[in-house]
């Protein structure tokens, strides 16, 4: 079994425009697959992110704190899932019932290994 | 089964956010008042976020709706104590006294019950358009997105965010106080006629989109059951007859559709009617004949009564029916109600003093300019045999039909009767 990281992207503020009657639909959607897949051992961990945030860099000798974010674009969430190759974690992925929804993207990456070292 | 699968077996309630939404906005409205309604939506609608990522990932919990109420309580006083949002106050201590309040909030049924309550009648209130009163009402207390409330009503998002923006700023200009009116019970009418509106726009047969329009009919009997259950209300009579007139109306829902199209009662299948709504009806119905008070629901939910309980068309006991639309029209004389009249008439008295009454009828106002007016008089042609006369009516029913389904239907009568 490979590891995959799933980064789920969305606008900022995805789920604001949904109603209360499909935010439910999408806890009980969503938090099926999730149940599902962890009951099946192909989810390690998945959880939400925090709208803000902040990005660090090297600028100049010093670290600077910021541009957070230019793009409207943004990574709201994360799956870390268990798959036998590439394939079958597009299959998986494939399977996110939040899809229906319209305003999510889901970046698939598998994690590193090099054999013999991890 | 380890802790989280029991955490996940879990369910909710069917609408539980959409119901609660209504509970929660109308519970923090209370502490920041009338005209900062707008906030407590966003309050909840960030609840219900919160709600979804947390839950989501960590299953549903124990008590759903003790964690709504917390989240909320924490974001409003966020709220109050950042000042983000400007919350006006009569003083101070009103204010300090609310942040207490709210602190101490212990929530029970009664105090959502009664904030439910004021609610509707901020919404309903009368400085406030119809129009205006039913999109606040979908929006505020019964949880319906923008979107939803455009697909029910057959409109733009645009016309009923311009309805909800005229509403609220209605709120604001007229100071509408969110204490229980001091004469509630004489304002009860202006609800009762609302959810009326509302339950006829879900009933209405013209409209596409099946699910949300039985989910209006269920909104409007919700809304009413709201009145029911509450005790500031003591004369009850007038919404139990609501009540029972919208639960027996929405029983024969499913037969009254096939595929898009109005089935006439006559043709309708009875067996497809809902016994456990009639029977809820019934008996709402029942429990109206303990004040001496009669009202337009009254009549309309006891014909609707007759109508249920009936083994057939035929077998309708049309003479009861005919002279509940006499008191009818002694409260509500209109051409519309002289126009159903005239079908217990004719089964009662024979189709020739329907048609005779019809004729009366049009001569002395305007209905001949409704399409369902030459329809009921084609169908008395019908039932005598006067062919030409009942093609004549139904072309001229044709015409003034903007209903693309409705005027399959009629051209379809019009080959059975040629034939």
């Amino acid at each position: 079994m490979k590891e995959f990281m799933l980064f789920i992207r969305s606008e900022e503020t995805p789920k604001a425009n949904l109603s209360p009657e499909q935010l439910q639909q999408h806890i009980e959607k969503v938090g099926g697959f999730i149940k599902r897949l962890t009951e099946e051992g192909k989810m390690k961990s998945a959880q939400p992110l925090e709208m803000k945030g902040r990005i660090l860099s090297y600028k100049n000798g010093k670290i600077i704190d910021g541009p957070y974010n230019e793009t409207k674009e943004i990574i709201s969430g994360y799956y870390h899932i268990l798959a036998k190759d590439l394939e079958e974690a597009i299959e998986i992925t494939k399977g996110d019932p939040r899809f229906e929804e319209g305003i999510w993207r889901i970046e698939i990456r598998p994690v590193m290994k090099v054999e013999g070292i991890n | 089964m380890n802790s989280s699968d029991k955490k996940y077996s879990r369910e909710l309630a069917d609408h539980f956010f959409r119901n609660e939404y209504g509970k929660i906005v109308s519970v923090v409205t209370k502490y920041i008042g009338t005209n900062n309604v707008e906030t407590a939506e966003d309050i909840v609608q960030e609840t219900l976020l919160k709600a979804v990522d947390y839950w989501q990932h960590h299953g549903i919990p124990n008590n759903p709706q003790a964690w709504l109420y917390t989240t909320a309580k924490n974001h409003t006083l966020n709220i109050l104590k950042r000042k983000k949002h400007k919350i006006e106050y009569e003083s101070k201590i009103k204010k300090e006294s609310t942040h207490l309040e709210l602190q101490n909030l212990q929530i029970t049924e009664d105090l959502i019950k009664d904030q439910q309550l004021k609610m509707m009648f901020v919404c309903c209130h009368p400085s406030i358009s119809e129009n205006s009163q039913i999109a606040l009402i979908l929006k505020i207390l019964c949880g319906f997105s923008i979107t939803e409330i455009a697909n029910a009503f057959f409109t733009t998002k645009d016309t009923i965010n311009k309805r909800l923006v005229r509403g609220r700023k209605q709120l604001k200009t007229s100071q509408i106080s969110f204490d229980l009116p001091k004469n509630h019970e004489e304002r009860l009418n202006s609800i009762l006629k609302t959810i009326y509106l509302l339950f006829n726009e879900g009933y209405s047969p013209s409209q596409q989109n099946k699910v949300i329009r039985h989910d209006l009919c269920f909104e409007a009997i919700r809304l009413g059951e709201i009145l029911i259950d509450n005790t500031h209300i003591q004369q009850k009579s007038e919404i139990y007859a609501l009540l029972a007139l919208m639960y027996l109306n929405t029983a024969r829902f499913e037969s009254r559709n096939e595929d898009g199209i109005l089935v006439e009662m006559h043709k309708q299948n009875r067996k497809k009617w809902n016994q456990a709504l009639i029977n809820q009806g019934i008996e709402y119905l029942n429990k109206t004949i303990k004040e001496n008070k009669i009202s337009i629901y009254h009549i309309l939910a006891t014909i609707s009564g007759y109508h249920c309980i009936a083994p057939s068309f035929e077998d309708t006991n049309w003479s009861e029916i005919l002279m509940l639309y006499d008191s009818l029209l002694e409260l509500q004389d209109t051409p519309l109600v002289r126009l159903n009249r005239s079908i217990p008439l004719a089964k009662v008295k024979g189709n020739i003093t329907g048609i005779h009454t019809l004729l009366d009828l049009k001569a002395n106002s305007d209905i001949g300019n409704h399409y369902l007016f030459h329809a009921t008089l084609a169908e008395f042609y019908i039932q005598e045999k006067q062919t030409r006369n009942a093609i004549e009516s139904l072309h001229q029913a044709i015409s003034l039909c903007n209903n693309e389904r409705d005027i399959l239907q009629l051209e379809k009568k019009i080959k059975d009767v040629s034939l």
